[in-house]
């Protein structure tokens, strides 16, 4: 009785603090309240009776004329009920008096805020009194919750779920005879190759990378990868956090003789490309302006999302609904990768080479931003005639890739004239677009093309580059894909649309921090990033050290202190442990120095992490979520882990590293490619090489990855499901991947004692004496590889305690 | 309300459906408080024109086109197209008449889909935000622009659940020439749990569900399977036994449970020998150039009987040449007659088929594509893409046969009469279906999503 009290105690105090003497504020209590019943109808483009309150003036309009109250509340003389929310439940008279109140204060807008009424998220951290361990936060809320935490899990739990949380794998046999004690293997695995590989993936979900650019003709992206070996290096390597940040963002601008630091940046790129709307749409178009804005809205989304946890992306159509962010602010963000594009950017791995090669690219840039106004005048010239061949040019482009291969002489002799109409409709074209500009600018293009070509000869006269997919600021144009040049204007969109550009803004971050952004409108694109790369690993952006500690709890827990890890504002969870999510920050960014490898030994070698993860039913009866981790989770291993798995006990893993991207299925390249994975040949190199090197296609992606939960590319994954369907069943028992991985697996324990060296492979462990005989008669009977193949879809093969 | 699901389950966020698991839990949070929902429908079945099918040569007639037939296109207004600079006036290459008792005009391509005009309700003027294929199919498929949202089929199986536990709530019939722009990604579960997820078949083919049977010639045999999986049973129950508390060890074993179901239903339904030859020459399944598109639209109808709560029929592949979907730049007499030919009649026969048994009244057919393409000529017999204004249609359950909904232009170029977009579609889809569109959703990345955005209104005056 007392304890379930005391539980809802506990659950009270977990809720926001409500409007207390402090007054009501509008930011903290009465914009979410009016988001969630009033803004369904009354928002956007045509609000129901033209009334807006998604945007602060509409709402104090109503509030200060009588209408808001009026409306919620009925009339108390003849009964009737509440004209709003139309057709729903009414507000909650508590509700309704905190509306009074707030009108009663004056209907002001706080959107400045203040530290009381401040979001969680926004306060300064701040290092609390008393506790200084985890296990001693974590017994704090035991101990208010009249929890007790579980017994140390046995040996081989241990070290079954270390394994697979730190490299992804199940550990050997020779890693159960060579164990001494816990500490030294959490060393030994923080140490090998395996974890960069095992955490790069958490990574990469967060930066949705793939290795094709998505949307219709998704083509292969070739050049994606070397930012996929840069987090693995960074990762091994134990980056500092904020370098980690940086690199990422800026790395190129701020460390300009690293070439590693350059292909770090491939996370600003690591998104969905809409090929289409970047290489095919005509420059000035309604729909060209559209596929930019829409570009850099992934990039912000996600930079945003994976750094500071934060849904920056909901204010571009109107102010945040929830959060303190303007929509202005989300524009400046825009203004903020105004200057790059997505391309493939060439670099050497000699850093003086590297040095030579970026300057000369720069040389590049400003030269063409010299020529180009006056190649537009060209290719923009029009007359009615010119319109006239414009059509009669397409019209044979058309026709004669619609007639493709000739297959008889009449289609042949088509071809030929239209190929020789086309020629003369150019020639023709060509001296029409030279008298309407004139031979001064002809001239000039010449001119200044000397200069252009001048850099190209030295840029060719160079070795060779390498690659990487990443942000440009410069590239060479292709069809009517061609660089900015200088960052283009960036304005405020009415409503978000494209259609309705308001003032242009600055370069900026969010503005609810109150931290420095040093870059402005006159800033090129790599002042801009500087400038971001910084207010982002600022040790007082609060938001950043908060959110990387929470993603690596999640990961080692399988639920982060905050449950929602991209998300820190009012429609994210609360934190369950405010005080070890801020102590566990500042520990990370002051004590460890921002070092990943020290935070994830803090986190294993504590006692929470230690616990068994059975089920208590006194327990569960006061928190059946496990919100305050009396227990430790069970984790049903991921797509890849699930993969690698079976590979590693089948005896199979290759555990080759880094390189190009591995195409585990038939590719055809195409005008829209084939990606088919039914014609994968696995007998192919590099088959069986780790799953974080899998050539991950957007569009198409692995079945068999799909079904075990293996997220689409596209989307922004902080945090996966799980599901366990039927197809997913029918994918573990029949897919041609676990049928081969079966045989070979059965080949590698094949010989006296079989089904023993089988179990002790896929589980560990010793077979009980009943395990034994009913495996030993179903092998006798059925083969080795049935017995292969019903291990791998077992529950004990599939999570770990 | 749904968006408290993928936070308050009792394991992290453990999302898996048994039964009626989820989708019933969706469903009775989405309807409650709103007894005006009726159900008119229970499922749906779309069929997708990729590349985008015209307008102007199927059901938007407009006499101006042949009137003004060779003259310059000048709607009065800058035209800015995808690819090139407007062409002249260009009439369809098909004749026009009127059909059925509403009188409905629709051209020679799709005459036998004339003969079901009193059963459809027309939308003629829909808009897209994009005028490229991937970002507008997508908006035609999600509801969004951008890559990564769940398509409408696994909302809807989301949120209604379903109605046949042995097979999937939602199948994807792709066309076998290829995937459409974007790909499966069309039919994806995006944030939404992966059960959800379109359940792609590859009718005819010899291996029409993806790892539904052991590959053939391997090491597997019935009686492996049966032993095994009663092996696997007692182990995974033995292991169950110390780790109680934990719904997803058995969610695990039941799944095995419903697989063997699966492998038994899903033969049943796509043997299609067992139809009678009047059913089987309605599809067209007699003739070479309807039976693809034929056995795909009796398949759907067998999948939609036995309780499937969303169908997506595909015709046309990608955009690449030799053509192979709709999107005819270069020669639309010859790429759009040769797909008209070959879904005429099989679509047809489908609407036919299922209002003679009676399934008609609480099925949805959907006719989508990504836009339309322009009244006047690309190059000399070609029409480029039309974002401004195209048509769908509606037939079935809960929907007023005969009428047709706002308007174009006289030239069949832009949407003057009620402007529509496909928010709205879906929007009245789901109001067909018994759900309450602004209702439905999910909360991801900090919004609470949902299939039609912030947008979408009940287009009532097609419902009956």
């Amino acid at each position: 009785m007392v304890r379930s009290e005391l539980a809802a105690l506990a659950a009270l105090c977990a809720l926001p603090p409500l409007a207390a003497a402090a007054g009501v504020s509008y930011q903290r209590d009465v914009r979410p309240l009016i988001a969630q019943r009033c803004q369904t109808c009354h928002q956007g483009d045509s609000p129901a009776a033209s009334i807006n309150l998604a945007e602060f003036p509409g709402l104090a309009r109503i509030a200060h004329s009588g209408k808001l109250i009026a409306a919620i509340t009925g009339d108390p003389t003849t009964g009737s009920p509440p004209r709003m929310p139309k057709g729903l439940t009414p507000l909650a008279s508590a509700d309704v008096d905190l509306l009074r109140r707030w009108i009663a204060e004056g209907a002001r807008n706080d959107a400045a805020g203040t530290e009381a009424n401040r979001w969680w998220s926004l306060r300064p951290l701040r290092k609390p009194a008393g506790p200084n361990s985890i296990d001693a936060f974590i017994a704090a809320k035991w101990k208010e919750s009249g929890l007790k935490g579980s017994a140390e899990a046995d040996k081989r739990t241990l070290i079954r779920r270390v394994h697979f949380d730190l490299t992804g794998l199940a550990p050997t046999p020779p890693d159960l005879q060579k164990f001494t004690t816990y500490e030294k293997l959490v060393d030994e695995l923080l140490q090998s190759p395996r974890y960069g590989e095992r955490w790069a993936r958490h990574w990469l979900d967060v930066a949705h990378y793939g290795d094709s650019h998505g949307y219709d003709k998704d083509k292969p992206r070739q050049n994606a990868w070397p930012y996929r070996d840069w987090v693995i290096g960074a990762l091994n390597q134990d980056l500092p956090y904020a370098e980690f940040v940086q690199q990422q963002v800026a790395g190129d601008v701020l460390y300009p003789g690293d070439p590693q630091a350059f292909t770090a940046t491939g996370f600003l790129a690591a998104g969905p490309w809409d090929f289409v709307g970047h290489q095919e749409l005509k420059e000035g178009t309604v729909d060209k302006n559209l596929t930019r804005v829409l570009d850099r809205d992934d990039v912000v989304t996600q930079v945003m999302s994976a750094f500071t946890s934060t849904t920056a992306h909901c204010a571009r159509c109107h102010d945040h609904k929830f959060d303190p962010i303007p929509q202005a602010d989300y524009y400046r963000l825009q203004a903020a990768f105004a200057g790059i594009d997505r391309a493939d950017r060439p670099f050497d791995d000699d850093p003086v080479t590297h040095v030579r090669r970026q300057t000369l690219l720069v040389d590049r840039r400003r030269a063409q931003r010299r020529v180009q106004p006056l190649l537009d005048k060209v290719e923009f010239a029009s007359s009615p005639e010119i319109v006239e061949l414009d059509i009669r040019l397409q019209d044979a482009s058309l026709l004669l890739a619609h007639l493709g291969t000739p297959k008889t002489p009449a289609e042949q002799a088509e071809k030929e004239r239209l190929t020789k109409r086309r020629e003369d409709d150019r020639a023709r074209r060509t001296q029409l677009v030279d008298a309407l500009v004139g031979p001064e600018i002809t001239s000039a293009i010449a001119e200044r093309q000397a200069e252009t070509k001048a850099v190209d000869a030295k840029l060719a006269a160079m070795p060779a580059p390498r690659f990487v997919y990443g942000p440009a600021a410069y590239f060479p144009r292709v069809g009517n894909f061609r660089p900015s040049l200088q960052p283009r204007p960036i304005a405020l969109l009415a409503r978000g649309d494209v259609k309705s550009p308001g003032y242009d803004v600055e370069p900026g971050a969010l503005s609810m921090l109150g931290l420095p952004f040093d870059a402005d409108g006159a800033a090129e694109d790599g002042a801009r990033r500087t400038a971001l790369a910084r207010w982002i690993a600022s040790p007082d952006n609060m938001l950043t050290w908060r959110s990387i500690v929470n993603r690596v709890w999640h990961y080692h827990f399988g639920a982060g202190l905050v449950d929602t890890p991209n998300d820190f504002g009012r429609l994210g969870s609360q934190p369950s442990h405010p005080e070890l999510l801020d102590w566990l920050a500042l520990w990370f960014r002051d004590e460890a120095r921002g070092s990943l490898k020290a935070l994830h030994k803090l986190i294993l070698t504590s006692a929470v992490y230690k616990q068994s993860s059975g089920d208590r039913a006194d327990a569960a009866k006061i928190d059946a979520p496990n919100r305050y981790l009396w227990r430790m989770n069970r984790a049903r291993l991921e797509a890849e882990v699930v993969r690698d798995t079976v590979l590693q006990t089948a005896g199979k893993l290759d555990v080759t590293m880094g390189g190009p991207a591995v195409r585990m299925f038939f590719f055809k390249d195409d005008h829209s490619p084939v990606y088919d994975y039914a014609r994968f040949d696995p007998s192919s190199p590099g088959a069986n090489r780790r799953s974080i090197y899998r050539f991950t296609v957007r569009s198409v992606v692995d079945p068999f990855m799909d079904r075990l939960d293996c997220p689409d590319p596209s989307v922004l994954t902080p945090k996966r499901n799980t599901t366990l369907t039927a197809i997913q069943a029918l994918a573990l028992m029949n897919n041609p991947f676990i049928v081969r991985m079966s045989e070979a697996f059965a080949q590698r324990v094949q010989g006296p004692d079989a089904v023993r060296k089988a179990v002790q492979l896929a589980f560990q462990r010793e077979p009980s004496a009943e395990e034994f005989k009913q495996l030993s008669a179903y092998a006798a009977q059925h083969g080795l590889a049935n017995l292969a193949r019903l291990l791998f879809n077992t529950n004990e093969f599939l999570f770990a305690d | 309300m749904s968006s408290s699901l993928p936070t308050s389950p009792s394991r992290r966020d453990f999302l898996f459906r048994s039964g009626g698991g989820l989708g019933g839990v969706a469903l009775a949070s989405l309807l409650s408080g709103s007894p005006a929902f009726d159900a008119r429908a229970k499922r749906v079945v779309q069929i997708f024109l990729s590349g985008a099918a015209s307008q102007c040569d199927t059901f938007d007639y407009k006499p101006l086109l042949i009137k003004k037939a060779g003259e310059k296109f000048d709607p009065g207004e800058k035209v800015e197209l995808f690819q090139s600079n407007p062409g002249v006036v260009m009439p369809s290459p098909w004749t026009w008449k009127p059909h059925g008792q509403c009188g409905k005009w629709v051209s020679s391509l799709l005459r036998e889909m004339g003969s079901c005009v009193d059963d459809m309700a027309f939308v003629h003027s829909l808009i897209s935000k994009s005028n490229i294929h991937g970002p507008a199919t997508f908006l035609q498929t999600t509801g969004f622009i951008l890559p990564g949202f769940p398509s409408a089929g696994a909302w809807i199986s989301y949120a209604l659940g379903t109605m046949n536990k042995n097979l999937p709530d939602f199948v994807v019939l792709p066309d076998p020439r290829g995937v459409p722009p974007n790909g499966p990604a069309n039919w994806g579960a995006g944030f939404l749990p992966a059960s959800h997820q379109g359940t792609s078949i590859r009718v005819g083919t010899l291996e029409p569900i993806q790892d539904l049977e052991a590959p053939k010639q391997s090491f597997i045999t019935k009686e492996s399977d049966r032993d095994g999986l009663a092996l696997l049973k007692a182990l995974n129950e033995q292991h169950r036994v110390e780790r109680t508390g934990d719904s997803r060890l058995d969610a695990r074993i039941a799944s095995y449970e419903m697989a063997a179901r699966l492998q038994l239903s899903a033969p049943e339904v796509l043997a299609l020998d067992g139809e009678t030859d009047a059913t089987r020459k309605l599809y067209g399944l007699d003739d070479a150039n309807t039976a693809d598109m034929g056995r795909r639209c009796l398949t759907a109808r067998r999948l939609l009987e036995r309780g499937v709560r969303f169908v997506q029929i595909w015709s046309g592949a990608d955009n690449g040449f030799p053509r192979r979907n709709w999107d005819s730049h270069e020669n639309l007499a010859k790429d759009h007659g040769a797909l008209g030919h070959s879904i005429d009649r099989p679509i047809a026969a489908l609407l036919k088929d299922l209002k003679s048994r009676g399934l008609l009244q609480d099925t949805i057919v959907h006719w989508a594509t990504e836009f339309g393409r322009m009244p006047c000529s690309q190059g000399s017999k070609g029409r480029d893409h039309n974002p401004f204004g195209f048509t769908t249609w509606l037939a079935g359950g809960g929907i007023r046969g005969g009428v047709s909904y706002g308007a174009t232009d006289d030239w069949s170029y832009k949407a003057v009469d009620k402007p529509a977009h496909g928010y709205d579609i879906h929007a009245t889809m789901l109001h067909l279906l018994g759900v309450d569109h602004t209702r439905l959703s999910f909360r991801h990345n900090g919004i609470d999503r949902r299939l039609t955005d912030v947008h979408g209104h009940v287009l009532r005056e097609i419902l009956a």
